[in-house]
C-alpha cells in the first residue's frame, strides 16, 4: 500500500487531540490514524506549536518558595529514562503502533464474536465513560446489519477495503457516522476488511435481526 | 555559561539551549533555569484547567522531573522547547486528572508504514511560534475563545457547544476557520 488517506479525522479532532481534550477512546482512533496519515500528523504538530505558544502566554502562577528545592533533591532519586524500546526490525503487524499496544495482541490472536455470517466484532474491546471501541471485521463481500445509533460513530480502515451510501473506504480512511445516520457498509469482494470501530452509544439495530442482535451483544 | 535565560539579552541562552545542555551534561543550572521559566507556567496552565493549588503544583513537579528524564528525546527540529514542554504537561496532566492513558503515536509507529510517499514536513518553529502568537492575537474574539476553550477548559468541541449554548455547527465552523489562520501562518501557505 503506497497510498496516503484520502478521509481523515475531522479538523476539529485533531486539535481536540493535540490540545489534551479529546477522550482515551476517540484519541486511540486518531493516534491509529496518524500512523497512516503524515497531513494529519503535521497538523497535529502545528495545533501542539500553538499549545507551546499557549503556554508561554498562560498567565504565570508563582511556585511556592521550596518547590524548585524539592524538584532538584529528587533529581538524583529521577531513575534514568528506560531506553525507549525500539524494535531491531520494525514490526510488521497490521495493527498501527497505538492501537497495537491497546491491544496488546494481533488480529489473529483474539476472541471474535459471530454478529451475522462474515461479521464478526473482536472480544477485545476499550470502554471508558460512554465510548467504546472494538475491532471488526467483514468477510469478503459481506453486508454490515443495517442499524442506527444515538450517538457518533466512526471506523478507521486497518485491511482491505469497504464501501456504503456514502463512499468507499480503504486502509488509513476514516468514516464518520453523524448520529441517527443509518448507513450499510459492504466489505469489499477480494479480501477481508479489518476496521477500528469507535462509537459512543451502544447501537441499536434495526431489521429483522434487531432483536437478536440488542440482546447481549454491546456491537 | 548557560543559565540564565533572558529574553532580554541576545547572548543569554534560548530555552532550547538549555534543554539540550540538560540532555547532554545533565547541567543542574540550566535545568533551574528551565524551571524558573517554565514551572510558573505550568502552574498557570493547570490552574486554568481547574486544578487547585497543591495539584498544580504536583503536575509542575511531575512535568519538570519528565524534562529532566527525558530532554534527551528533544528535538529543536521538530518543536521549540515551549511546544515540547506543553506535550508533556498535556499528556502528565491526562495521566494524573483523569486516570486514562493517552495513546500516542511513537516515532517508530511510522517505520511499518514508511513507503509513504511524503517526508513529514518539520515546522521551522522559531519563526512559526512568532507567527502564531501574531494570528491568535489578531483572531476574531469567538475563533479564539474556542481554541482557547479546547486547551484550557478540557472540553471537546461538542461540551463546548452544549454548555455554552452555541449550536455544533457553529462551534466547527469558529474552529475550522480558526484552523485554516493557524495553518497558513505556521506553514507560510497560501
Ligand atoms: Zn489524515
Amino acid at each position: 500500500m503506497t497510498r496516503t488517506p484520502i478521509l481523515h479525522p475531522a479538523p476539529e479532532l485533531l486539535l481536540d487531540y493535540a490540545a489534551g481534550s479529546l477522550r482515551e477512546v476517540q484519541a486511540l482512533l486518531v493516534a491509529s490514524h496518524l500512523a497512516y496519515c503524515p497531513d494529519c500528523r503535521r497538523q497535529v504538530a502545528d495545533f501542539e506549536a500553538f499549545g507551546g505558544v499557549l503556554l508561554e502566554e498562560v498567565p504565570a502562577e508563582p511556585v511556592s518558595v521550596g518547590l524548585l528545592d524539592a524538584v532538584m533533591a529528587r533529581l538524583s532519586e529521577a531513575p534514568a529514562p528506560p531506553p525507549t524500546p525500539e524494535p531491531a526490525h520494525p514490526i510488521r503487524s497490521l495493527l498501527p503502533g497505538p492501537l497495537r499496544r491497546a491491544v496488546g495482541a494481533e488480529p489473529e490472536a483474539l476472541e471474535w464474536v459471530r454478529i451475522v455470517p462474515g461479521i464478526h466484532v473482536s472480544a477485545w474491546a476499550l470502554s471508558v465513560g460512554t465510548a467504546s471501541a472494538c475491532l471488526l471485521r467483514m468477510g469478503p463481500g459481506s453486508r454490515v446489519p443495517a442499524h442506527k445509533h444515538t450517538d457518533c460513530e466512526m471506523l478507521l480502515v486497518l485491511k482491505g477495503g469497504y464501501s456504503d451510501e456514502h463512499g468507499r473506504y480503504a486502509v488509513g480512511d476514516v468514516a464518520a457516522y453523524e448520529p441517527h445516520t443509518p448507513h450499510h457498509a459492504v466489505g469489499d469482494r477480494d479480501g477481508e476488511c479489518l476496521c477500528l470501530l469507535v462509537q459512543d452509544q451502544p447501537l441499536v439495530f434495526t431489521g429483522p435481526l434487531g432483536w437478536l442482535l440488542n440482546r447481549g451483544i454491546r456491537f | 555559561m548557560l543559565h540564565q535565560a533572558d529574553p532580554g539579552d541576545p547572548s543569554s541562552p534560548s530555552r532550547e539551549q538549555l534543554l539540550i545542555a540538560v540532555a547532554r551534561d545533565r547541567d543542574q543550572e540550566a535545568f533551574r533555569a528551565l524551571f524558573r521559566h517554565f514551572a510558573p507556567r505550568i502552574k498557570g496552565y493547570a490552574r486554568q484547567l481547574g486544578a487547585d493549588d497543591s495539584a498544580a503544583e504536583e503536575l509542575v513537579q511531575d512535568v519538570m522531573l519528565t524534562v529532566w528524564q527525558r530532554a534527551e528525546t528533544f528535538n529543536p527540529a521538530l518543536a521549540s522547547a515551549a511546544t515540547w514542554v506543553f506535550a508533556i504537561a498535556r499528556n502528565r496532566r491526562i495521566d494524573r486528572a483523569r486516570q486514562e492513558r493517552r495513546p500516542e503515536l511513537r516515532a517508530d509507529d511510522i517505520a511499518p508504514f514508511d513507503d509513504v510517499p511524503q517526508p513529514d514536513h518539520e515546522v521551522e518553529t522559531a519563526r512559526a511560534a512568532s507567527r502564531l502568537r501574531t494570528v491568535i492575537g489578531e483572531l476574531p474574539p469567538e475563533q479564539a475563545e474556542v481554541l482557547r476553550l479546547a486547551y484550557y477548559e478540557d472540553k471537546v468541541h461538542s461540551e463546548i457547544s452544549a454548555e455554552r449554548g452555541i449550536p455544533l455547527g457553529t462551534v466547527k465552523t469558529r474552529l475550522r476557520l480558526a484552523l485554516v489562520r493557524l495553518r497558513r501562518a505556521i506553514g507560510g501557505e497560501a
